[in-house]
């Protein structure tokens, strides 16, 4: 089943500003059917803006997207996607309370006719055909190879099923050009293989794939072509050997070995930072003996719907970073939440240097304020939900929630100094900043925070007990991530317990000395962070090791 | 007359009507994601229209016409403004209230010169005449209005689970931003959501002034509120609500009986708190605390 | 248009509406436009007694519209105030009925004013507390709390309080609140009371308060974002429950322009209407004490402005022009500020209602 004519994309010349911002500058760029094609950069460099434009969410401010030839009317989703394209968006689009099957046929239900017979204009209120609709979704789920329970509400289908739904979902309304937006972000490395290797699949069957991306490991595994981004400006594309990743639909790709940083990817690297990227400092080994910092024993917690925490047991120690890994839904958000002292907890105890941090406080208020006065500092994982008042200025946000305890002046003062904020105004809105920005004044705000530190009587800085991380660097900047790990293997040196939770793998190989997996709320494994990709994506999953090692966490 | 007779049920169906067509309409804007707190305008304005059409024009017909064109072009208009312009939706029914209020009993000064009332219709005069308990129901049971505003609820369901309409509507109400994403239209969808619930809602209205056989000022007597309640307590479900309203207008009705039964105390004046105060107490109870549409007052976003 | 900023544009989007409907109505009743808008003129800012009458209808707005801000503020609507300020009416004015002929007005004064902001604050509590333990949204509360007011006023003023049905009895005389033309005799006739600059000092010092308090500041973080609020370790319930026992408490305080300022006592619908154009004053007031005290006057003149043209053209022609005025004002609003999003921000949580 060829797809004859899956559209040749192309843009030319084409830019988008937001305001005073220019997200895209003069962009040319070909996507031609068969072929994955990959567009990398770091946050902000105008990834996901090039797809809005080719999906017809944005208009361009210059130049002009053409489908086939034909310039695509610009702003119009719905002509984009009567022209065969279907774009996959990095926070899903999908109706969480409605089943897999609606989510699919809406905005293409089919109607059964039975009655009204050739009175198209009754379509509207025409009574939906949902086997029809099924019918056509399973014959397309299977020809792709995408298992999906269609009867599934979606709010109970896990984020890998979340996203085959998507991609069927675009399949459905007849797409033959699939964008997909940092697609992999939330998926465990073997996930990540089993995308590719659909999306090689429908490439194979003639369709135009473009996928952004900022794992450059994928580009030069998976990908046929290349474009790097930097500035909204395109800074290098190549055509990457077909040795590269092009597997077909029967390949393994866990078998193949792990690539080495090719030169490939260096000069990748490069291109999109603009330079050579200095090297994190190494982390300091934990001390023989050293005495356990926060310590979870049996701690049980119930979170939002079925998920939960079950019986987790870990000690961190002073000095040591611990990574927990884990595919996202498993328990992370639980464990950060309960940390923060924002959850009731069932069963088990928390100890902060062998005594509860959260003073035996019922509400959750005065939970979440003791542990901080302890030294027991949570930055949870969603930064606009959690941490961050969007539309609240800088300085406000680096002392929300200390008010009232401290000199607001002089703390805000200090915590400002503590990374170089950009732009170096306190009075801009966070919503103004960067993503870097905006998770520097989080950390900020994050390792400033100990009763010590808002003591009036005192202006240095003094070191969080604990701190707990969940994806501390997610929709950051590689540069800013790289001062945000220096700052946390320092403040780990310096005597901190830290726990980093991260969907990103490479993240905690470079920061923990230890890594644990957390499935289906509990902690399945114990690993080096020498450990392969392939290795922790198994125990993610719950697939036998071949080794036969699964440990149980001290 | 006791508390369940033939006349009690056929007060409460009475009753119920416009409570009942105010809540479904209540329930079509709030799943389509428009908070809509201008129910109470609705039931006032198209009660207005429907008397007016009927004077100007003789029919009964023409002024039911009347009547929903009127509810259908408040609704839209208040659709359109909050979709458009991005008021806050509260705000905006509140202005709806106000001005229907106002511009009813200028309507009324102006056209009849009356401070309270127009003067009188025939409207549909069907079914037997008399106060016995059968007679009370016969004619319940003849109104072609209550037939209208059954259908209305009876439909509702079906319409908003069923059809390619429905779920639009429901994918709107739900998550506007994804719906777009879907290549749905949500101001269209959300204003088609908005013109059924006006008419829907008119129907109430019009039952209101056809059963008074006139227009009063004020007569709409805060059921739009109450319908408001009874949509939060089914949980946006056309049915259920229409079911607490048939359990307000039952408690209404029994105020009747309590008040016949004799003026043992004026304390009896307080049972007319009785559905308000329900309605607190079962909210509070957590009736109802199945959550709202998610995108309710929600925009589109890029 | 160009030259104006985005507020002033509003203003004159508004009042350019206002007027028109004026016009029409004035229209519609056989009278001449010019006519009635001499008539309004006349009977509001064209004479001192105009002047004190616009205060005097402006005192209860200011009132209300603080009340519904405050709340506002904390993110959430209180619709109540219409209720809240009956019940503390009620009370205050039954406090004030019982204090001996000779009780001086330094002690009446407050004493009534501290019952009544008790009383709203207790009813306004109602719907603080279903919010905060039971997540029920305070719009619908709110609404159900002005129908049980409704109810239960004339219950009390009747069975409870024994008198005739429609009013209470007279206020103790140290009670009273001095009307303006004390100092101002040309205000004589006019019902405008030293409500009027209490009134607006209070908006002042609130305003000023709640922008440099800790309670004022986190008052408006929890209306952008009361999730990160909470993972602050802010106590969300708590400030969501003192901002309606403030809203609430200011409700009551109307009392002080109707019941101590102006009536003597307190009867059946006296300050009826002034909630929900409270809530009008609020939307067009928005932004500070300067612009709440503006507001105010303007829906100050438009009520008195519809008791100056009763006689020739219905008084309910102000409501129309108040709905005018609130949707113009609104639709206006986002129109000016509207911006394309900033790049790759994900979906912002707007906060949805009942």
């Amino acid at each position: 089943m060829v797809v004859a004519s899956a559209p040749r994309i192309e843009l030319h010349g084409v830019s988008h500003r937001f305001g005073e911002f220019t997200a895209v500058r003069a962009l040319d760029l070909v996507l031609e059917p068969g072929r994955i094609h990959a567009v990398i950069g770091e946050n902000g460099a105008g990834k996901s803006t090039v797809l809005k434009l080719i999906a017809g969410l944005l208009r361009p401010s210059a130049g002009a997207v053409s489908i086939d030839g034909d310039v695509l009317a610009a702003g119009s989703p719905r002509a984009a996607m009567e022209r065969g394209i279907g774009l996959v968006h990095q926070h899903f689009m999908l109706l969480e309370p409605f089943t897999a099957l609606e989510n699919v046929m809406l905005g293409a239900e089919p109607i059964r006719r039975n009655i009204l017979g050739g009175m198209r204009f009754l379509d509207w209120i025409g009574a939906l055909d949902f086997d029809a609709a099924r019918a056509k979704a399973q014959a397309l789920a299977a020809d792709s190879g995408l298992d999906l329970d269609l009867d599934a509400r979606v709010a109970n289908l896990s984020v890998g099923e979340k996203q085959r739904l998507e991609i069927l979902r675009i399949l459905y309304r007849g797409a033959r050009a699939i964008l997909l937006d940092e697609p992999t972000a939330v998926l465990s490395p073997l996930e990540a293989a089993e995308l590719y290797r659909t999306l090689r699949r429908l490439a194979l069957r003639g369709h135009t794939i473009a996928v952004v991306t900022h794992r450059l490991d994928e580009v030069s595994r998976f990908a046929d072509e290349v474009t790097a981004m930097r500035r909204g400006e395109c800074v290098l594309r190549e055509q990457l050997p077909p040795r590269h990743g092009r597997l077909d639909a029967s390949a393994e790709a866990s078998s193949q070995p792990e690539p080495e940083p090719s030169a490939l990817i260096l000069r990748l690297t490069r291109a999109v930072m603009g330079g050579d990227v200095p090297a994190s400092a190494p982390k300091p080994p934990v001390a023989p003996g050293a005495a356990a910092v926060l310590e979870l024993r049996d701690v049980s917690v119930r979170g939002v719907g079925t998920r939960r925490l079950d019986n987790v047991s870990l000690r961190v120690h002073t000095g040591e970073i611990v990574g927990i890994a884990g595919i996202e839904g498993n328990g992370q958000r639980e464990l950060a939440t309960a940390l923060a002292g924002l959850l009731d907890i069932e069963r088990g105890t928390i100890l902060l240097d062998a005594t509860s941090p959260f003073a035996g406080h019922n509400d959750a208020a005065a939970r979440v304020r003791a542990a901080r006065a302890r030294g027991l500092i949570t930055v949870l994982d969603d930064r606009h939900h959690d941490e961050l008042l969007l539309d609240a200025t800088v300085g406000d946000n680096l002392v929300v929630g200390d008010l009232g305890l401290a000199d607001e002046a002089l703390i805000q003062k200090r915590r400002f100094a503590i990374f170089a904020i950009e732009p170096r105004s306190p009075s801009r809105l966070a919503s103004e900043l960067s993503g870097g920005n905006q998770q520097k004044v989080v950390m900020a705000r994050a390792f400033d925070r100990t009763r010590h530190s808002l003591d009036p009587s005192t202006n240095a800085a003094h070191q969080p007990r604990a701190l707990v991380l969940d994806q501390p660097t997610r929709g950051v900047d590689v540069g800013t991530a790289r001062i945000l790990h220096d700052a946390i293997i320092g403040i780990a040196a310096a005597g901190a317990g830290v726990l980093v939770i991260s969907a990103d793998l490479n993240e905690l190989r470079t920061l923990c000395h230890r890594i644990v997996v957390l499935r289906e709320g509990g902690l399945v494994a114990e690993l080096p962070p020498t450990a392969s990709d392939e290795d922790i994506g198994r125990a993610m999953l719950g697939v036998a090791d071949r080794s036969g090692r699964e440990e149980a966490v001290a | 007359m006791s508390l369940f007779s033939l006349t009690t049920v056929g007060e409460t169906l009475r009753i119920a009507a416009p409570y009942a067509c105010a809540a479904v309409a209540g329930v079509w804007a709030e799943r389509a994601g428009v908070v809509q707190i201008g129910l109470e305008a609705i039931l006032l304005s198209s009660a207005f229209a429907s008397v007016v059409g009927t004077l100007a024009s003789g029919s009964a017909v023409v002024g039911v016409c009347a009547g929903i064109i009127m509810g259908v072009c408040l609704s839209a208009a208040h659709a359109t403004l909050v979709h458009r312009t991005r008021i806050d939706a509260v705000v905006c029914g509140i202005a709806w209230n106000l001005l229907a209020y106002s511009g009813t009993r200028l309507g009324l000064r102006a056209l009849y010169d009356s401070a309270s009332n127009s003067p009188s219709i025939a409207a549909f005069r069907i079914g037997p005449t008399g106060n016995e308990g059968w007679q009370v129901l016969a004619r319940v049971l003849c109104d072609p209005l209550s037939w209208l505003a059954f259908t209305a609820v009876v439909a509702s369901p079906y319409v908003l689970n069923r059809t390619r309409l429905g779920l639009r509507i429901r994918a709107v109400g739900e998550n506007p931003t994804a719906a777009r994403a879907a290549g749905i239209d949500v101001g269209r969808t959300r204003l088609l959501a908005l013109c059924i619930s006006g008419a829907i809602g008119s129907l109430g209205g019009i039952h209101l002034a056809f059963d008074q056989h006139r227009f009063e000022a004020g007569m709409s007597a805060g059921r739009g509120f109450i319908a408001l309640a009874a949509v939060v307590l089914s949980g946006w479900l056309p049915g259920r609500a229409a079911l607490a309203c048939v359990a307000f207008a039952f408690l209404e009705a029994l105020q009747f009986v309590l008040q016949d039964i004799g003026q043992a105390s004026k304390a009896i004046t307080l049972a007319q708190m009785l559905p308000y105060a329900a309605v607190l107490v079962a909210l509070g109870l957590g009736v109802g605390r199945r959550s709202a549409p998610g995108g309710l007052g929600r925009h589109a976003e890029n | 248009m160009r030259g104006l900023s985005s507020s002033q544009q509003r203003v004159v989007f508004a009042l350019a509406g206002a007027l028109l409907v004026l016009n029409l109505a004035s229209f519609a009743f056989g009278e001449a436009p010019p006519q009635t808008l001499a008539r309004v003129w006349a009977g509001t800012w064209g004479t001192p007694y105009g002047v004190g009458q616009v205060l005097f209808k402006a005192t209860p707005l200011l009132f209300t519209g603080m009340a519904f801000s405050v709340a506002l503020r904390a993110g959430l609507f209180n619709i109540g105030t219409e209720g809240q300020l009956a019940i503390a009416s009620l009370a205050g004015a039954w406090v004030a009925t019982k204090l001996g002929a000779n009780v001086p007005w330094f002690l009446a004064v407050p004493v009534v004013l501290a019952v009544s902001a008790a009383v709203g604050a207790a009813y306004a509590s109602i719907a603080g507390a279903m919010r905060a333990k039971a997540g029920v949204h305070e719009i619908i509360t709110t609404i159900m709390l002005n129908r049980c007011a409704d109810v239960v006023l004339p219950w009390i003023l009747t069975v409870a309080l024994s008198v005739d049905g429609v009013r209470t009895a007279a206020i103790a005389p140290g009670a009273r609140t001095a009307g303006l033309d004390t100092w101002l005799p040309s205000f004589h006739g006019s019902a405008a009371s030293l409500a009027f600059p209490f009134v607006v000092v209070l908006a002042f010092a609130v305003e000023a308060w709640l922008r440099r308090s800790r309670i004022g500041r986190e008052f408006e973080w929890i209306a952008q974002s009361p999730s990160v609020c909470e993972a602050q370790g802010i106590d969300v319930a708590k400030r969501r429950m003192q901002a309606m026992l403030l809203s609430g408490a200011l409700a009551g305080l109307t009392v002080m322009g109707t019941v101590l300022g102006y009536k003597g006592y307190f009867e059946l619908g006296l300050g009826a209407g002034a909630g929900f154009s409270g809530i009008a004053v609020a939307m067009l007031g928005r932004g500070g004490a300067v612009q709440l005290v503006a507001a105010s006057l303007l829906f100050g003149t438009l009520a008195q402005a519809g008791l100056a043209i009763n006689a020739r053209v219905p008084r309910d022609a102000m409501g129309v022009l108040e709905a005018v005025v609130i949707l113009l004002m609104g639709a206006t609003a986002f129109a000016s500020a509207r911006v394309e999003p900033a790049p790759s921000e994900p979906a912002r949580d707007k906060g949805g209602a009942a």
